[in-house]
């Protein structure tokens, strides 16, 4: 089911959205979160398959902003989905031109469900400062895309900058399922690491943090080998066990899909270790809502900026006006 | 090698799965029911989520002159049809290039040493370092031929090679308290008793552990936890099908052995159970074993113990025959295909209040849920006219199927006139967690290579349900069970039981 409304309020999104939760008979649904995703107009189709894959894992409810141009007409549209084809979810898609875009809050805050978390996604460049979109301020989870941003690892280092406890960011995301490997690979022996190895495509900011991260827990210095892609291709962790002798541990992944895993003198193993979907991602983010602390270790070790994990979670929302910058220059 | 030596390691860190060390997951009977619809499809799902070890090998043992072709496709088309995740052919290609199989029947002595050498191998080439786990999906009568072959060939030995060596049974653990004990006593020889892992695959379920959470993290429910406020509890597992083809064992068992013994007295201790000091495997194991204790038969047996058998009748738009035209169930059985009993649980928290324990075979529909029935406010300041459609309020824990929690109590109905009404509020598991359940066999499996024993219950607490069985089975012994249609929920007299003390069955 799904009622379109052009040119309309946020009281009148409210009331379709529970006109339209009657009669999907969903009153009782439980709700865990809601999702804010913001994006741009050209990402949405992107967005929207990446967060029904996300909440087909357990409804929420979504609530995607497209912000249109500053310059147009104040107007706001909307598309109101109970169970439709966004999944087995409350959907909410506004389009939001004119200035209305930078008082967005304004129409998301009453769609949250009660008392329970926010978590914002901006699916596009990462913001310059998230206590600038209020849609950030008003979230308890915030989730960035440092690979989406022009220069990668410049993002990196604003995030870093800007971070505040609750702040992921996908790329984090992607470096898991190469950090159960090298977790697992150290589970099995005793042994005292030397040095680490990751290669990865030139600027990976996956491979920025997957190094922090190694810095941060090992205490030895992860150097980056540039390979041609795609993503991160090996890592490799030189150690020396108890008695003295050595113990590495490799993985290599070269197509992005397949890698052969060395352990010691084990023999030599293929695994599957494909590169997630955003759907997949956006659902291992979704999982928790506490900080990620260790995330926030990765990140300073990754980009030399210290005592990030000390910082208060809550932000307060600053007002930029476009309208200033346009002024200055 | 402890998880807290490794650097990689923050409890804080919990993107990051525990895998458990290298290993051979054994399994006596692979080609049987229980491995084809369970276990391999939970192995494929373990290795999905990436939850298996780099070195992990499944090795099948059966009674069939199979290679390892033939078990490949066995157990591909299990994983196919059976797995609860997408299945994906790279994920079963790794899985399949560590399948093996080995030929041979229980009394067999070469082929159980072709399988100690086999593990043997396996070490250099796979790199299980000695680890195995020995899941016996086979019959019981063959436990101790097949136990006294690892003791033999010195296979359950932890020592031998320096690996970890644990084993996993199923149920029946015995058919009595004296035949549970032999088979305790039996596998606790030849294994030690911290390698040993019975499974009671409703302890795997989210919700049964949820039960705990609900109980013990919140504020809510443990103050009126008691017999202060709970008038009583009842615990059913009702199932829609007859019994299949299991008439050898259901006919020598029937319904208390089979269900009540074990998965309901499982339920009432964790229902039953006070706080355990934490939250590890030896403390929950200490107080559900106290609740175990604790319980006190009827005095009425009569009255108070019910058992039945269903007779032809129609199920689900379908006719189905009873229960002794069932294939290979003796004309003359007097098994019973339901039981219903009154418990009483002997502590301070529990003293008066029963617990009703009900499970049998063709009734209406598969459930399975504890619902506890609190007592009705002492007071009314409402006319009698006005609260009529008032029962009593109800937290019912919905184990299978759709898992959740279900908390009925009263509400005003709309309009001039003060009426009251039972309403309910849903608690959905689906609905709220981004993780989906996992299979209750696809974490207990994982636990039992990581070795964790909290979800397993310890041979006392088997020797524990026996002694509540094994009067039953006692005063039961010779007497014809109670007749019940297949389709309506058991016999009358399982109604009067309730009726006689004021109270009715809830209709799950």
């Amino acid at each position: 089911m799904a009622t379109t409304l052009w040119d309309t309020t946020g009281t009148d999104i409210v009331n379709a959205l529970l006109a339209e939760r009657r009669t999907a008979g969903a009153l009782a649904s439980g709700l865990a979160l809601s999702l804010v995703v913001v994006v741009d107009e050209k990402q949405v189709q992107e967005a929207e398959t990446a967060a029904t894959v996300a909440a087909a894992a357990h409804p929420c409810r979504l609530l995607i902003v497209v912000r249109r141009s500053v310059d147009a007409d104040n107007r706001l549209d909307a598309e109101v989905q109970v169970g439709g084809r966004l999944g087995p979810t409350e959907a909410v898609v506004m389009r939001m031109y004119g200035r209305l875009g930078l008082h967005a809050e304004s129409v998301v805050l009453p769609l949250l469900a009660p008392d329970a978390p926010v978590v914002t996604w901006w699916h596009g460049a990462p913001p310059d400062e998230i206590a600038t979109d209020a849609l950030g301020v008003l979230a308890n989870r915030r989730i960035t895309d440092c690979a989406r941003a022009a220069d990668p690892r410049a993002a990196l280092r604003r995030r870093a900058e800007d971070f505040a406890p609750g702040d992921t960011d996908l790329a984090w995301t992607r470096t898991t399922p190469w950090r159960a490997l090298l977790a697992s690979a150290l589970d099995a022996v005793e042994a005292k690491p030397a040095g680490a190895t990751i290669g990865a495509e030139a600027g990976n900011p996956s491979a920025s943090l997957l190094c922090g991260w190694l810095d941060s827990r090992l205490g030895v210095r992860a150097e980056v080998d540039e390979t041609a892609g795609p993503g991160i291709t090996s890592a490799a962790i030189e150690a020396t066990r108890a008695e003295g002798s050595p113990y590495a541990v490799s993985i290599s992944r070269p197509d992005g899909r397949l890698a052969t895993l060395r352990r010691g003198d084990e023999a030599e193993r293929q695994l599957p270790l494909p590169r997630r979907e955003l759907g997949d991602l956006l659902a291992e983010e979704l999982r928790r809502m506490d900080p990620d602390a260790v995330y926030a270790e990765a990140l300073a070790a990754a980009t030399g900026v210290t005592g990030i994990g000390d910082r208060p979670a809550a932000r307060t929302h600053k007002w930029r006006d476009p309208a200033w910058a346009g002024a200055s220059s | 090698m402890t998880a807290g030596s490794n650097p990689l390691r923050d409890p804080r860190d919990r993107r990051l799965p525990r895998v458990p060390d290298p290993c051979a997951l054994v399994v006596f009977g692979v080609t049987g029911d229980l491995a084809r619809k369970k276990l391999i499809p939970a192995v494929y799902d373990l290795g999905n989520r990436g939850l298996l070890p780099p070195g992990f090998v499944l090795l099948g043992f059966a009674r069939r002159d199979w290679g390892v072709g033939e078990f490949e496709s066995l157990a591909r088309d299990a994983a196919q049809q059976h797995s609860r995740t997408e299945f994906r052919e790279d994920v079963w290609r790794r899985i399949a290039d560590s399948l093996c199989f080995l030929p041979g029947s229980f009394d067999d002595d070469e082929a159980f040493d072709a399988l100690a050498a086999k593990l043997i191998e396996l070490e250099d080439t796979h790199g299980i370092k000695g680890n195995a786990a020995f899941y016996l999906s086979i019959p019981p009568p063959a436990f101790p031929t097949v136990l006294e072959q690892m003791a033999r060939t010195k296979m359950a030995d932890n020592a031998e090679r320096g690996g970890w060596r644990r084993v996993v049974v199923e149920k029946p653990f015995g058919h009595d308290l004296e035949s549970a004990k032999q088979l305790n006593d039996l596998v606790d020889d030849v294994f030690t008793a911290k390698d040993v892992f019975r499974i009671d695959h409703y302890l795997g379920k989210e919700t049964v552990q949820n039960l705990l959470a609900l109980r013990f993290a919140n504020t809510l429910f443990e103050p009126i936890w008691n017999s202060h406020f709970v008038d009583s509890v009842q615990i059913t597992m009702a199932e829609d099908v007859g019994i299949g083809g299991r008439a050898g064992f259901y006919d020598n068992a029937g319904a208390a052995r089979d269900v009540l013994q074990n998965h309901l007295l499982q339920l009432l201790a964790l229902t039953a159970m006070e706080e355990p000091v934490s939250f590890d495997a030896e403390s929950i194991r200490i107080e559900k074993l106290k609740a175990l204790n604790a319980i006190s038969l009827p005095d009425d047996k009569q009255t108070y113990a019910i058992r039945g058998q269903y007779d032809q009748g129609w199920l689900a738009g379908q006719r189905v025959p009873a229960y002794r035209d069932e294939k290979d169930v003796p004309k003359d059985s007097r098994t019973e295909t339901y039981a219903a009993v009154r418990l009483g649980v002997e502590t301070r928290r529990w003293a008066g209040v029963p617990f009703y324990l009900r499970t049998g075979k063709r009734l209406p529909r598969r459930v399975t849920e504890i619902a506890v029935v609190f007592k009705r406010a002492p007071h009314l300041p409402f006319d009698a006219t006005d609260t009529v459609e008032l029962g009593h309020n109800q937290l019912v824990v919905r184990v299978q199927p759709d898992e959740g929690v279900t908390l009925r109590f009263g509400s005003k109905v709309p309009g001039s006139a003060m009426e009251v009404r039972d309403v309910s509020m849903d608690f959905l598991y689906g609905e709220s967690f981004t993780e989906s359940s996992p299979e209750a066999y696809e974490r207990l499996i994982l636990d039992v290579l990581l070795g964790d024993q909290t979800l397993f219950p310890r041979n006392e607490e088997v020797d524990a349900s026996w002694r509540v069985i094994d009067p039953l089975e006692e005063f039961w012994a010779g007497s014809e069970p109670h007749r019940y249609r297949a389709g309506e929920w058991g016999p009358a007299e399982a109604d009067d039981m309730l009726a006689r003390d004021g109270r009715v069955w809830r209709r799950p």
